[in-house]
């Protein structure tokens, strides 16, 4: 059952952290298939190969990454390779399918 | 177990329930009843675990926890930095420059902040070659930026043609050779036009923006010659041939104090002159008469709310009032756009006095305490830095408490330097108006947005691309 929603979202930047939070619960859900596993190692961008087991985004990433994505993201000091998710690119992953490939396509703007 | 925390967040009751806003994102949300009612009982809970709470509440606390308003509590993060950040002035490139074409007037209003056009200093005009350098430095320092915007301004600028000819000639080469779109704006008042800076205006395609204070009686208080008698007739003869020609006008408006419980009336005058847009800004107070009593200030707010009542029934017809600071602060709100400092000044934006020294901005032009180098040598970045700094200081502990900070981030330094260095009073002087100020514009925005096909709500987005 589709719960009641209490809360609406009104300007953009409120829509892109709805967004953000749908798009982690969509990657719960690809748990269920096979996680897409990172191709090749040790690019500043590829990461290894004991892949994220935890049900968090970035499914699918080797666990040093993924604690970057879930610590760095937001206020974090560290100046990480990962778009903010608000007010950066938020659909990178889509357009960065093979990312040791596709890096150019970030826009860090 | 994950541990959360209460990010910074600010409830506006409504009847439906209450607004939410997100002070370091600046999102906006709205929350029905229940969710108001959970977030008042479960909001002195923290650390907060979301396991701990009963079921009925929970659904509510993970939206919130979605909303990034309630935040995982990580052990060893910093903490999160309350105030507005910082932010260096290199690398910025530049993307407006504002001339001080001619620094001198042949007005004499009241409430000039720029002593009779001169800023302080003897009448003077930038020459027309200095003019042209100038226009060449904003595309050359304006590194990745698509477009540039050159202000011509003053005192008034049409004293001085021969230099608004010619900085906007340059202009328009350096840019068309750099490929980048160039906009161009001309702040007047108004009495000075002929056939050929018409032509000219037009050709250029230059955004024109008459001062013009409102009525008769109250425009000529405001705005008189320097000889003396009242510029009404002529500004609005201005207006006219604007409007012939086939240049739309803006109208800029200045108030003081006094005047600040006629806006409506004003407003309403200035439509009837046939304006494109009227932005109305309180006179700054340059003497310590035009400081505002706290009356004064409440009667601004009212004129404002007043308007933006109207600018309410109207957009519910899909018709836009053109009240510009409205339409702003709707814009700004729309995109959620968190600021890291008040205003340009100083990050891309710099203003060139007629002998080619760099300042902060516009009105700080001619204040040696924002004078930041000169086009021989170009900006002086060290300056620029303490100059910031020094602006931004006084209010840091201030604004890292306030739910507005990454609205307003300080506000306008010329404002505050007025206020507080020249006349004495405490930082935060103006606060008591900008957080109404941008609370009515949060409710407004709210209320607008239930209806996302109004075709004035897609003004407003469009708006904030420009
Ligand atoms: S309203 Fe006042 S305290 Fe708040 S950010 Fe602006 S200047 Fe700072
Ligand atoms: S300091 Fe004030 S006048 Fe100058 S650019 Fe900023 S807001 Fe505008």
């Amino acid at each position: 059952m589709m719960k009641q929603k209490t809360i609406q979202a009104l300007n953009e930047k409120a829509r892109a952290i709805e967004r953000l939070a749908q798009g982690e619960a969509k990657n719960v859900e690809a748990l269920s298939g096979p996680p897409a596993m990172p191709q090749g190692c040790t690019t500043i961008f590829d990461t290894g190969w004991e892949t994220n087991p935890r049900p968090e985004y970035p499914v699918g990433n080797c666990q040093p990454s993924a604690r970057d994505y879930s610590g760095c993201a937001g206020d974090c000091w560290w100046p990480a390779q990962v778009p903010d998710g608000l007010t950066n690119q938020k659909v990178f992953h889509e357009d960065c399918l093979v990312i040791a490939k596709d890096f150019r396509n970030l826009k860090y703007d | 177990m994950q541990a959360y925390t209460w990010a910074d967040h600010r409830l506006f009751p409504t009847q439906e329930g209450a607004l939410l806003f997100g002070v370091d994102h600046a999102s906006l949300f709205a929350l029905d009843s229940r969710a108001r009612d959970t977030l008042g009982r479960w909001r002195s809970a923290d650390p907060l675990a979301l396991e701990d709470v009963p079921e009925e509440a929970r659904g509510v606390l993970e939206e919130l926890r979605d909303a990034q308003v309630l935040v995982p509590l990580v052990p060893h993060r910093r903490p999160r930095p309350a105030a507005v950040p910082e932010l260096d002035p290199a690398g910025v490139p530049l993307e407006t420059l504002v001339l001080e074409v001619a620094q001198t007037c042949n007005l004499r209003c009241s409430y000039c902040y720029a002593h009779g056009g001169t800023y302080g200093g003897t009448p003077r005009l930038l020459d027309p070659e200095t003019a042209r350098r100038a226009a060449r430095t904003l595309l050359e320092r304006s590194g990745d930026r698509r477009g540039v915007t050159l202000v011509l301004f003053g005192g008034e600028p049409l004293l001085n043609f021969p230099a608004v000819r010619a900085a906007v000639e340059e202009a328009e080469a350096a840019a068309s050779a750099a490929g980048k779109e160039l906009t161009l704006s001309l702040t007047t008042n108004g009495t000075l036009f002929t056939p050929e800076i018409l032509a000219f205006l037009r050709d250029h395609r230059v955004l024109v923006s008459v001062s013009i204070d409102g009525p008769p009686e109250l425009h000529d208080r405001n705005r008189p010659y320097s000889g003396g008698g009242g510029t009404y007739g002529d500004v609005t003869a201005g207006l006219a041939a604007l409007a012939q020609w086939g240049i739309p006008a803006a109208a800029r408006v200045t108030l003081a104090p006094r005047q600040w419980d006629r806006i409506p009336e004003v407003f309403d005058h200035l439509l009837g002159l046939g304006v494109r847009e009227v932005g109305i800004a309180p006179a700054s107070p340059v003497t310590p008469e035009l400081l505002p009593t706290a009356d004064q200030e409440e009667d601004l707010l009212r004129g404002f709310r007043t308007l933006a009542e109207r600018f309410e029934t109207e957009a519910r017809q899909g018709r836009c009032l053109p009240f510009a600071n409205l339409l702003d602060l709707l814009g700004r709100l729309h995109a959620g756009r968190a600021k890291g400092a008040p205003c340009g000044a100083g990050y891309g934006y710099l203003a060139l006095d007629a002998d080619g020294r760099y300042f902060l901005c516009h009105r700080l032009a001619g204040e040696e305490d924002f004078a930041a180098g000169d086009l021989e040598t170009g900006p002086d970045l060290e300056k620029l830095r303490s100059a910031l700094r020094a602006a931004a200081a006084p209010r840091r502990e201030l604004c890292a408490h306030c739910w507005a900070r990454r609205l307003c981030a300080g506000g306008c330094h010329y404002e505050n330097h007025l206020r507080e260095n020249l006349l004495g009073r405490a930082p935060g002087d103006s606060c008591r108006f900008i957080r109404p100020w941008l609370e009515l514009g949060l409710r407004l925005y709210a209320r607008l947005r239930a209806e996302p096909e109004n075709p004035v709500m897609q003004r407003i987005a469009r708006r904030q691309e420009c």
